[in-house]
């Protein structure tokens, strides 16, 4: 995962920003549904915290400078080499300028976008918060996890988080889990008709409280898009429930930990028992649906 | 007092052994142990069997606690004699039949038949379960009770019953380490409220509540934890009306001398900390 580098280039899937129809109706749906620490408004936009990071969640309506994944570099020397190596590959990379990190709580970044059109800001020094992260619900939330991206060019995408030092950990049909730490992934590439972001992963302490947000989305009448379920390749427990705008936010937990041997991906079916060891199923997003079914 | 050990195992009556039997293999997933003429077999651990389908009325249900040995069998026929309990001594016959060296049957203050056994049958080969549902033995049983502090009084105090916690009134009971046997339940009339066995994961649970909604068995209770016991349980709807649970995480008490019954509401919490609410299955105090 280092590439042969003392220390990792990048670690951690920071933040996601996201455009949306009406800012206000959204954030009502991440805090007082899904269960995040709504903190101060900043330009326009709305801010959340999951954990003790600044902020993991934006949303805005600003569509020039919109939705991005960020993710976080270990300094400006790795910065320095993932530009390189993108421009090499023919990608689009863009230094931010002051007021771009400002919005983001960055101190520097590099603006991309992978094949699919997903854009991804590389985070140097994202903010951290002194103070604990206190939610508006007990919700069980430790931490903003990872995301799924959907993806409409497969092999660029991958040649995309490759140069970025992550590793493929399994596919599932041609879904790929992407690990850049010590768990089996925190990125995953779904196959699409379109880009985008699929869902962010948010963990909780157990499957208690997986279970314990799927009756409570029950009861306030929030569409379940899939589980409670558990994906075969990393044993990671999930619901996928849908907010406005057809957003998908998730609750995880339970990943496999994976160490640092040398390990091959392994290949599992595209079908439903591989998508959801349970048997969960999606209906209505065709990404986390099996063909056939 | 009578001491007793475990339970070992529940008779059911049923007019249609056939369905009994196909929802027993393709859905609990139980494994046959033997077809016999009128009665149907079925293991769900290392004993011989665990649950017996009798053709006949579904009103018929029995509990079978094991108890040590011989003496201690007889000197709870006169325990219970002595209270006004009628005892019935088992014949040969009816004892090779439920599988055991000896039995005797009576009636509980609520009227629930209730048999004490001596060294029933462990079977030599492995349970190999009809379907992957997990099981890894039957545990407890929920029993009816019209009175449930006059039946905590005979469970703890005529038997050897400790009471682990409460709900409301409703004691759950263990007679091993193992949280609770029994778990009385208030309701009209004498029966078997549920079934448990336990199964080895909460995967199990949670696949299980998947794949008998999908053959439309009514789910009755769950997905849920129940706060008592930290177990995870699904209770489902078999033949003849009978509730079946699967569990898994069942607490053990550590420590018999120093263990206090908590005290919980009655309220739903106390029986889900989940939030899962009980469809078609009443709360055991209603």
């Amino acid at each position: 995962m280092n590439n042969g580098r003392a220390t990792p280039l990048i670690t951690s899937v920071c933040y996601v920003r996201l455009t949306v129809s009406e800012p206000s109706a959204s954030a009502r749906f991440v805090s007082d549904i899904f269960g995040l620490q709504r903190v101060a408004d900043q330009d326009g936009e709305i801010a959340f915290r999951s954990d003790d990071r600044f902020r993991t969640v934006s949303l805005g309506q600003n569509s020039a400078d919109g939705s991005s994944v960020g993710i976080e570099v270990w300094d400006d020397t790795a910065l320095g080499e993932i530009g390189r190596r993108l421009r090499e590959l023919g990608f689009m990379v863009k230094e931010a300028t002051a007021s771009e990190c400002r919005g983001r709580y960055v101190q520097s970044a590099l603006l991309t976008e992978e094949a699919s059109g997903n854009r991804i800001d590389l985070v140097v020094r994202p903010t951290r918060s002194g103070r604990r992260y206190f939610p508006p619900r007990d919700a069980g939330i430790v931490e903003f996890h990872g995301v799924g991206l959907r993806s409409t060019d497969h092999a660029r995408d991958l040649a995309f988080w490759r140069a970025l030092g992550a590793e493929v950990s399994d596919w599932v049909g041609d879904i790929a889990y992407l690990r850049i730490d010590g768990l089996h992934h925190r990125i995953a590439l779904y196959p699409s008709k379109r880009n985008g972001l699929l869902y962010a992963a948010f963990e909780v302490e157990a499957l208690d409280q997986i279970m314990q947000n799927s009756y409570f989305m029950q009861e306030s009448q929030i569409r379940i898009v899939q589980g409670p379920g558990r994906e075969a390749a990393s044993r990671q427990m999930f619901l996928h429930v849908e907010g406005p705008d057809g957003l998908i936010f998730s609750y995880v937990n339970g990943m496999a930990e994976i160490d640092g041997k040398p390990r091959l991906a392994r290949q599992f079916p595209l079908n439903a028992a591989s998508l959801c060891d349970w048997g969960s199923e999606s209906k209505d997003v065709p990404e986390l649906r099996a063909p056939g079914r | 007092m009578i001491q007793l050990r475990d339970v070992s195992y529940v008779r059911l009556g049923s007019p249609d052994l056939e369905s009994a039997e196909n929802f027993a293999t393709a859905c609990l997933g139980l494994q046959i142990a033997e077809r016999g003429k009128k009665d149907l077999y079925l293991r769900s651990d290392q004993r011989a069997h665990t649950l017996c389908y009798s053709e006949g009325d579904p009103n018929d249900q029995t509990v079978g606690f094991e108890v040590e040995d011989e003496a201690s069998l007889q000197e709870a026929a006169s325990t219970l004699e002595a209270l006004g309990h009628a005892v019935h001594a088992g014949t040969a016959q009816e004892a090779e039949r439920r599988k055991v060296r000896a039995f005797i049957g009576f009636r509980d203050p609520t009227g629930n038949h209730i048999e004490l056994v001596v060294r029933p049958e462990r079977s030599g080969r492995r349970y190999f379960a009809s379907r992957d549902a997990g099981i890894t033995c039957f545990s407890h049983i929920g029993l009816n009770s019209t009175d449930p502090a006059r039946d905590e009084r005979f469970w703890t105090q005529v038997c050897n019953a400790r009471v682990s916690d409460r709900i409301g009134d409703i004691p759950l009971m263990r007679v091993n380490a193992i949280h609770h046997t029994i778990a009385l339940v208030r309701a009209p009339k004498a029966g078997i409220q549920h079934i448990n066995h336990q199964v080895e994961t909460s995967d199990d649970v949670l696949r299980s509540y998947y794949f008998l909604n999908e053959r439309r068995v009514p789910i009755v209770f769950g997905p849920g934890r129940h706060p008592t016991s930290g177990a995870r349980f699904l209770y489902f709807r078999g033949p003849d009306g009978m509730i079946f649970e699967y569990s898994v995480g069942v607490d053990e008490i550590e420590d018999e001398d120093t263990h206090r019954p908590r005290q919980f509401g009655f309220e739903p919490t106390s029986f889900c900390m989940w939030g899962a609410k009980p469809a078609g299955m009443p709360l055991p105090n209603s």
